[in-house]
């Protein structure tokens, strides 16, 4: 593994594998090898940032000054070899999303931001001479901290999530979870309707002489348990495995937390530009050996594809109707 | 090492100032780079901005024109002085495009507050704007 990693560092020209070979003509069997080597390295690096681009083009973002250049930049990546791995283009997206950013402040879901710090990575990896094992760093503690901040928010920040308040609320309130709240909690769609109403807020200090009573059943408390601590667990486990040392045990751990927590949570949260951007970024922390994963990632990625398109939770409880 | 670290680093100082925003202007900690997101039920859809406009033979609330959704939805996720302000500076100006009478915009930015134990919600008040038209 060292030995490649010194190989990579000592032949990474910037270039695909192909230029590199032309440069070369006279390149000994062993270089060639090493070439080789370079372009397995760069396998899921090359992956990673296609699939970056296909997320950029899948969400469109920003005022009209900024989409269509961001539009533009990803078409240009996926069908320019030269351009995928430029740092002046990753370096441009980036820059292009810290302005959509700032224009309407604080609106940005916190998505963009870590796809602006993860362009910006790109630019700055791509332009090292070891840009995968740099690329794998930095990555790795993008997603890391990002799940800390999230486990700081909902364990020590937040007044009502580690009370089940959260998603006690969201699972009765919130359309887009409907389907869930009735499939698994087991509420009927007239208790949902009749705890909208229940909830809608009054004006500050008044008080209602008979107010609705919530109806809550026992499974749709269990429900909000389990999501509480189940998904505070799982966040946790991501970030400190991803800011542990590397050992063999913290790096599948790392990979199999990560999986877990998108297969199951972009099943329900409508934010796949979220679970796109964290399986690239696990993505590229992968060795070339590690096929299995790779492929694992990629599912993945089309999991949440269709998560976003299939309103999998309404489908199934026609089913069960 | 620049290389290496610049990303998260800045990712960091930007989750720290979030932190800091939503402890001290009250900025909804779904917002901003922290990454608070599913975490609180202090966010958009349980936040808003009250409009009252007045002047000589008038006093009345308005509700937010299609106009200036953005301009409410920023002073309703982050209520500083500034977002209040742009916000009032926007319905005044806009009452005045119309030719109705306007001196004083009032902008109540307002959350909303579950009960821990029945989930009764009631509106609380985070800060409050007096724009007095020029």
């Amino acid at each position: 593994m060292h030995a490649l990693r010194l190989r990579e560092a000592l032949t990474w020209t910037g270039r695909p594998r192909t230029d590199v070979v032309s440069a070369n003509p006279t390149a000994t069997a062993s270089a060639r090898s090493s070439q080789i080597s370079v372009s397995d390295a760069y396998s899921y690096v090359d992956v990673a940032l296609r699939l970056t681009a296909i997320a950029l083009l899948l969400r469109p973002m920003g005022p009209w000054f900024v989409r269509p250049a961001i539009l533009a930049a990803a078409v240009v990546v996926l069908i320019v070899p030269r351009a995928l791995r430029h740092p002046l283009v990753w370096g441009g997206v980036s820059l292009l999303i810290a302005i959509r950013i700032a224009d309407d402040w604080p609106l940005a879901d916190n998505h963009i931001y870590l796809l602006c710090y993860w362009s910006l990575a790109i630019a700055l990896a791509l332009r090292t001479s070891h840009a995968p094992r740099t690329l794998a760093f930095t990555s790795r503690w993008l997603v890391g901290f990002a799940f800390a901040c999230a486990v700081l928010w909902k364990a020590l920040l937040s007044p009502d999530f580690l009370d089940g308040r959260f998603f006690r609320v969201t699972l009765l309130t919130d359309p887009r979870f409907d389907a869930v709240a009735q499939l698994v909690g087991g509420l009927s769609q007239a208790q949902l309707d009749g705890n909208r109403e229940a909830l809608v807020p009054l004006p500050n200090g008044a008080e209602l002489r008979d107010p609705s009573v919530v109806h809550e059943p026992v499974r749709l408390r269990a429900l909000a348990s389990i999501s509480t601590f189940g998904i505070l667990a799982l966040e946790t486990i991501v970030a400190l495995s991803m800011m542990a040392p590397t050992t063999r045990i913290f790096e599948m751990l790392r990979h199999a937390t990560l999986l877990s927590f998108c297969g199951i949570t972009y099943a329900f949260a409508p934010v796949a530009g979220f679970g796109w951007l964290l399986l690239v970024m696990g993505l590229t922390q992968l060795a070339p050996r590690q096929v299995w994963l790779g492929r694992a990632y990629i599912a993945m990625f089309l999991a949440v594809l269709f998560y976003g398109e299939v309103h999998w939770a309404e489908l199934a409880l026609d089913l069960v109707r | 090492m620049f290389s290496k670290w610049l990303p998260p680093v800045l990712l960091v100082v930007v989750a720290v100032l979030q932190v800091g925003l939503a402890q001290t202007v009250d900025l909804t900690a779904w917002k901003g780079g922290g990454f608070g997101m599913f975490s609180t039920l202090d966010h958009g859809a349980y936040r808003g901005v009250d409009i009252v406009v007045e002047a000589a033979d008038r006093s009345e609330s308005l509700a937010i024109p299609p106009s200036l959704e953005t301009a409410a939805a920023r002073a309703a996720a982050c209520p500083t002085e500034g977002l209040l302000r742009a916000l009032a500076e926007g319905v005044a100006g806009r009452e005045q495009r119309y030719q109705r009478a306007v001196s004083r915009v009032i902008v109540t930015a307002w959350r909303t507050d579950f009960d821990r134990r029945t989930l009764q919600a009631s509106e609380r008040p985070l800060r409050t704007f007096i724009y007095d038209v020029p």
